[in-house]
């Protein structure tokens, strides 16, 4: 058997071969070993960064494609070696700071996302519980288990959702299913705002960002061309993301796997809310009296920076925040593009969960250091690791997210209605009087229901 | 600098020469031949192309257009502006290693042509190419210096900061060792002969400069030609490629 596994090459696709010779372009500066959100939680494990991993990359492929082997053949990939080199791969949440501060310019997402394929080809990867994705995607379109008829079991009674129109709103599976005050929240103001909006519903599958960010590709297809065409199919002119993970997804991921033509465009919720409180849409009627801070989500940041501009990934979302009464902002000393990853993506979370949890409690710790009071985000991953975190660290800082602030300072009702997913919610929500706003714990009444606790 | 001692003659150095070239040359080729294994798309098939590595770099490369490509020639891959924006001390080291090394090369390069025209004297030149020789005494000087400063920094930050200490492999001892070496016996062997720009002729000793020049070439042809296209110092070919492919990166 594991002759069988060490015959078995190296690549065995994926890589494009501008992304072999960005390999050998690492001079190692070591840049990367001081930003690696990973390498900072396990010091001990160099193996882990950038820098190494690309080294030890050249050296397996050597095995096969050196000088050396041409001439006296090739050696067989070593089973250990493979081990290792598989571990430290999948160690990684592809936050992407590495690229940002890269001397050589190399895009290292998209070079770990094409070197895992090529892991899980081979039978080394994935790692831990990510090796459920595939078989929850392809079963039950979304990685909860959940019922797709369920979708949008959340939704008031009395809110307005529309089939089909000219703006979506993406819900993702973690509002719909395990943080629902986020749906309710959007849902709410979008109805106060009186913007007209549709949702999938059942027709919303799965973004599928798990399986591109662990390499298990096969079924990534499917949901990518059918979400674009139930969207295009809805008239789709513009679609809304209050999911950082979805938002890159459906932003970079599902064109590459799209041939047709993609009618619509993508945005953070954030974005849209920004527009609206720049034209004076949006009334406040309770303050926040809170210290805040945000988390950049990578997937809203640096991975969305390029397409989108610095402006949406970052500055839109402070600008909500900021535009809230009450509110005292600090950044943490870690912002923007050189943020610290939570420690969830990259399915990590799911595969390395001592891992996550490390880096989870060094976010939380950035934000102590500023005295922060809560943090904010965008992103449901982020602050379900960063929940997991500050309670493994004891922290009283709370995690929201921008757009149930919003709704909260706004005065409108986020209850959620009762659903068969209301046992699984838990978050950290704003109860609200008419003059003032507590946070407060939600706790998971289910613990450990989920089998995959992180899907991006 | 003059070599032509232990039986070395013009021919010889000549042919030798040729046979670096080509070695460098197929070392080149064989990187290109190795990453063309790749694919030339995302979610392709392996390709195993020398042609469709190029083809594929230059569709990366000039995507934005060419607009985009020029300015990442300029500010990313000559100006090393992302080096700058991360250390300001590092930049320093990569731009003085990059632009002494590079001039030299040419120097190099330039000096071999004018031994040919000065051995040949082609176009009856030989008088004014012995000239131009000499006056390629100071630049050399120079970038030498240049190239000196920026391995020094190399070596002092490999050996005085922890860190940098702790993460560094016997590759990159051996290869910045390597880099030193051959800047300082290139100094030794210019100071031999007694007309240096700096030192004047303090280090003056004419009969065995020679053979000093010698060891220097050989060892700079060596790191050049057998060790370059063959180890991780491929990053010299490699990072700029990689930037121009990348449009900057990130």
């Amino acid at each position: 058997m594991a002759d069988q596994k060490s015959s078995k090459p190296l690549m065995s696709g994926y890589l494009m071969s501008t992304q072999l010779m960005e390999v050998d372009g690492c001079n190692r500066c070591q840049e990367c070993m001081k930003w690696c959100p990973t390498f900072a939680v396990r010091p001990d494990r160099p193996g882990i960064t950038p820098m190494y991993k690309n080294a030890r990359w050249r050296e397996l492929m050597a095995k096969s494609h050196s000088l050396r082997a041409k001439i006296f053949g090739p050696k067989p990939l070593n089973d250990d070696e493979m081990k290792q080199f598989t571990e430290d791969t999948y160690s990684c949440t592809t936050c992407g700071v590495c690229g940002t501060v890269c001397e050589a310019g190399i895009k290292t997402v998209e070079l770990w996302e094409a070197m895992r394929p090529n892991l899980v080809k081979r039978g080394d990867g994935p790692v831990g519980k990510q090796s459920f994705f595939p078989k929850l995607l392809g079963g039950d379109r979304n990685p909860y288990m959940a019922k797709q008829e369920e979708r949008l079991c959340w939704v008031p009674k009395d809110a307005k959702v529309d089939e089909s129109g000219e703006l979506f709103y993406f819900a993702g599976c973690t509002a719909a299913y395990r943080q629902q005050a986020l749906g309710v929240a959007t849902v709410r103001i979008l109805n106060n705002l009186n913007v007209d909006f549709a949702m999938l519903g059942k027709n919303e599958w799965c973004c599928a960002s798990a399986l591109v960010r662990t390499g298990q590709r096969e079924i990534m297809a499917e949901h990518a061309v059918h979400n674009i065409d139930a969207l295009k199919d809805g008239g789709a002119k513009n679609v809304l993301f209050a999911c950082a993970g979805c938002l890159r997804n459906a932003a970079i991921d599902w064109p590459m796997w799209y041939e047709g033509y993609i009618p619509y465009e993508t945005m953070p919720l954030s974005v849209f809310l920004r527009e609206k409180i720049r034209k004076g849409e949006v009334k406040y009627k309770i303050p926040l009296n809170y210290r805040f801070t945000y988390h950049d989500p990578c997937h809203n940041g640096r991975h969305l920076m390029h397409l989108k501009g610095k402006d949406w990934a970052f500055e839109a979302p402070r600008d909500c925040i900021q535009s809230i009464p009450g509110v005292k902002f600090q950044d943490m000393v870690r912002n923007r593009a050189l943020q610290r990853c939570c420690g969830a993506g990259g399915g990590v979370k799911a595969g390395v969960p001592d891992l996550a949890m490390d880096c989870a409690m060094a976010r939380v710790q950035d934000a102590t250091e500023i005295q922060a009071e809560v943090i904010a985000s965008t992103c449901p991953f982020c602050r379900l690791n960063l929940i997991d975190g500050r309670n493994t660290a004891k922290s009283p800082i709370k995690m929201v997210d921008i757009v149930e602030m919003m709704a909260a300072s706004m005065g409108l009702d986020t209850t959620i209605p009762e659903n068969p997913y209301t046992k699984f919610q838990s978050q950290d929500v704003l109860v609200c009087a008419p003059t003032e706003c507590k946070l407060d714990t939600v706790e998971r009444k289910a613990p450990g229901k989920d089998l995959v606790g992180e899907a991006h | 600098m003059a070599f032509y001692t232990l039986g070395l003659t013009f021919n010889l150095v000549i042919f030798l020469t040729v046979i670096v070239l080509a070695v460098w040359i197929y070392g080149i080729y064989f990187n290109f031949k190795k990453w063309g294994l790749g694919s030339t798309g995302y979610h392709d098939q392996l390709r195993n192309s020398f042609w469709l590595f190029l083809a594929t770099w230059i569709h990366e490369a000039f995507k934005d257009g060419l607009w985009v490509f020029l300015r990442t020639v300029v500010l990313d891959v000559l100006l090393l502006r992302r080096t700058l924006a991360r250390s300001p001390v590092r930049w320093v080291m990569h731009m003085s290693m990059f632009y002494g090394f590079l001039a030299l090369a040419a120097l190099s390069g330039l000096g071999l042509m004018l031994d040919i025209i000065e051995h040949f004297n082609l176009v009856g030149l030989a008088h004014e190419a012995e000239a131009v020789k000499e006056m390629l005494a100071l630049p050399f000087d120079i970038f030498g210096y240049l190239l000196l400063i920026g391995a020094t920094i190399a070596v002092s930050r490999r050996i005085f900061l922890k860190f940098v200490r702790d993460n560094s492999s016997a590759y990159d001892a051996f290869l910045i060792g390597a880099v030193f070496l051959i800047t300082v016996t290139g100094f030794y062997a210019e100071w031999m002969r007694g007309n240096s720009f700096l030192v004047g002729n303090a280090f003056e000793y004419p009969i065995y400069a020679p053979h000093f020049a010698l060891i220097h070439t050989v060892l700079a042809i060596g790191l050049f030609a057998l060790v370059l296209p063959w180890s991780k110092y491929i990053h010299v070919i490699a990072t700029p490629m990689t930037l121009l492919g990348n449009r900057g990166g990130e």
